[in-house]
């Protein structure tokens, strides 16, 4: 298949909630992002992380295999380093083949819960 | 002074005035030898994968690299003699080599053989003892120069405390293991939730010859690990969800290969109390620390042996670790876990992070007095303490 998307992506908004009310693993605030990968060739992504008061962590390494979707919790990822939750951040997002990248934030702060998600803005 | 050393993890560092490689024993015993008559101290270095200051020195510090291999092994006894620096990894590939195997491994198998087990390494399973357990007897350079053999069945004494020597006894050139036949293992990597987990631990820590749970404090998710006899343990979990899996020769299927640095603190707690003690922890992180913490906690049980300092001492035991990245501040993390640990009668891994003394350690050890009595006959002088030492056993005045 013809691969779609961008190479490269930005996630301005990240902050991953803090406080977490309901049962985990499937009410934990989180931050998120899902990638498809629709073309024939697996993708090399690396993320780095952007923050108000230091230098940017990374790369953070992953794959999305050839025709598959793969999402990823920032809360996870601590390869090189965990990010800090209740803290602004951004990534950017590279990939050696065209990709998608949507970005979710999962917010169980308050047991009313909020989901919000959003496309990445593709930068190339 | 020299140059630098710096552990594994990096947050040890410190200059020795001499790093020393002897070629062999003698050349070893006359540094040692050398060393009394200056008054200085020598401290034995393994790969520096501990994190601890037990190696730490201004004065002299000795790289045993040049200790490597097999020495001798005797199939009908199933036995062999390693040199100290052989590292388990490379251990593990020659005895292969011979029909045998070590009875366990821990996570990792890169330490030295003399290192590892001089600071009560372990692995899991409920059945299993520290590494150290293996030791038979081996060799040592003491303080008088002198190259030693000791055995459990010529001098149980030295012997149990040499198991777990701290590296205070003298310079160990050579151990010799108690092995098994080479056999190999069914290891599966499976993912839960934690509840469900602690609801079945019982039946995973009895039904599996290793097993070991990670917890992740982010997501309350864990991954169970377990080995097996090939076609000896069940077909599923049917709370988990299989993840990976491999089947191979022991010494290549237990240890994983860890790129990832990290600093760690680990206590061993009796096993009646693990369960509540993680409990304890698991409640804390959740707490107060998930802002900083995404790295795993890792939840092992160990056979009880009769080393006098090992950390499962007369005691079937649980040990209970946590992990910071090497790049992040940890000692804010650990210091707030470690009284949790202490209220259950936990004892530090000697070769990780903690804040113990001799005043806290001496209750929580059956045989410490023996230990240090066979210290003082082995090395009255101190030659190989170091002040970090000298704290940890009250040792002060040596």
């Amino acid at each position: 298949m013809r691969p779609v998307g961008r190479t490269v992506w930005a996630i301005p908004g990240g902050h991953i909630p803090l406080r977490t009310t309901g049962p985990e693993p499937e009410e934990t605030s989180s931050d998120m992002i899902c990638l498809l990968n629709a073309g024939d060739r697996d993708a090399k992504v690396e993320i780095t992380v952007y923050y108000e008061d230091r230098e940017p962590v990374g790369p953070y390494r992953l794959a999305v295999p050839a025709r598959r979707t793969r999402q990823i919790r920032f809360n996870d990822l601590i390869d090189p380093e965990p990010l800090p939750l209740d803290t602004d951040f951004a990534g950017v997002i590279v990939s050696d083949v065209p990709i998608v990248v949507l970005f979710a934030r999962k917010d169980t702060s308050r047991a009313e819960n909020a989901i919000a998600t959003t496309l990445a803005f593709p930068g190339d | 002074m020299g140059d630098t050393w710096e552990n594994w993890s990096g947050s040890l560092r410190f200059s020795p005035k001499r790093t020393e490689r002897p070629e062999n024993e003698n050349a070893l015993s006359d540094l040692v030898c050398r060393a009394a008559e200056g008054r200085r101290t020598i401290r034995p270095a393994g790969t520096g994968h501990s994190s601890s200051p037990l190696l730490a020195t201004r004065d002299t510090l000795v790289s045993l690299d040049a200790f490597r291999g097999i020495e001798s092994y005797d199939p009908a006894k199933r036995e062999a003699t390693l040199w100290a620096g052989t590292t388990l990894g490379e251990a593990g590939g020659l005895l292969l080599g011979l029909g045998l195997a070590m009875p366990n491994l821990g996570d990792v198998d890169v330490q030295s053989v003399a290192g590892a087990l001089a600071t009560g390494t372990h692995g899991s399973g409920k059945r299993l003892p520290v590494l150290s357990a293996m030791i038979a007897g081996g060799r040592m350079v003491t303080a008088s120069g002198e190259i030693t053999e000791f055995s459990l069945e010529e001098d149980p004494d030295l012997t149990r405390a040499a198991q777990v020597s701290l590296g205070a006894l003298g310079i160990c050139t050579a151990l010799t293991l108690r092995l098994l036949p080479a056999y190999r293992l069914h290891r599966r990597e499976w993912c839960t939730t934690a509840d469900r987990c602690l609801a079945h631990l019982d039946d995973l820590v009895d039904r599996h010859r290793n097993f070991d749970f990670y917890w992740y404090p982010r997501s309350d998710r864990v991954k169970l690990r377990t080995m097996d006899p090939p076609g000896g343990a069940p077909e599923s979990i049917p709370y988990a969800r299989l993840v990976e899996e491999r089947t191979g020769w022991s010494s290549e299927v237990i240890a994983k290969v860890r790129t990832l640095r990290f600093d760690e603190m680990e206590y061993a707690i009796p096993a009646e109390a693990g369960p509540e003690c993680f409990e304890a922890v698991r409640r804390r992180i959740r707490e107060r620390h998930r802002k900083h913490v995404a790295w795993r906690v890792l939840y092992r049980t160990v056979a009880p042996d009769d080393a006098y300092l090992s950390t499962a001492h007369s005691r079937a035991t649980v040990t209970i670790s946590l992990h910071q990245n090497a790049t992040l501040p940890f000692w804010g993390f650990f210091h707030d876990i470690e009284p949790i640990f202490q209220e259950y009668g936990g004892r530090p891994h000697w070769a990780k992070k903690h804040t113990m003394t001799a005043d806290d350690l001496e209750p929580l050890y059956p045989r410490w007095g023996r230990f240090l009595a066979v210290r003082r006959r082995m090395d009255p002088d101190g030659l190989f303490l170091n002040p970090y030492l000298q704290r940890l056993l009250g040792e002060e005045g040596t």
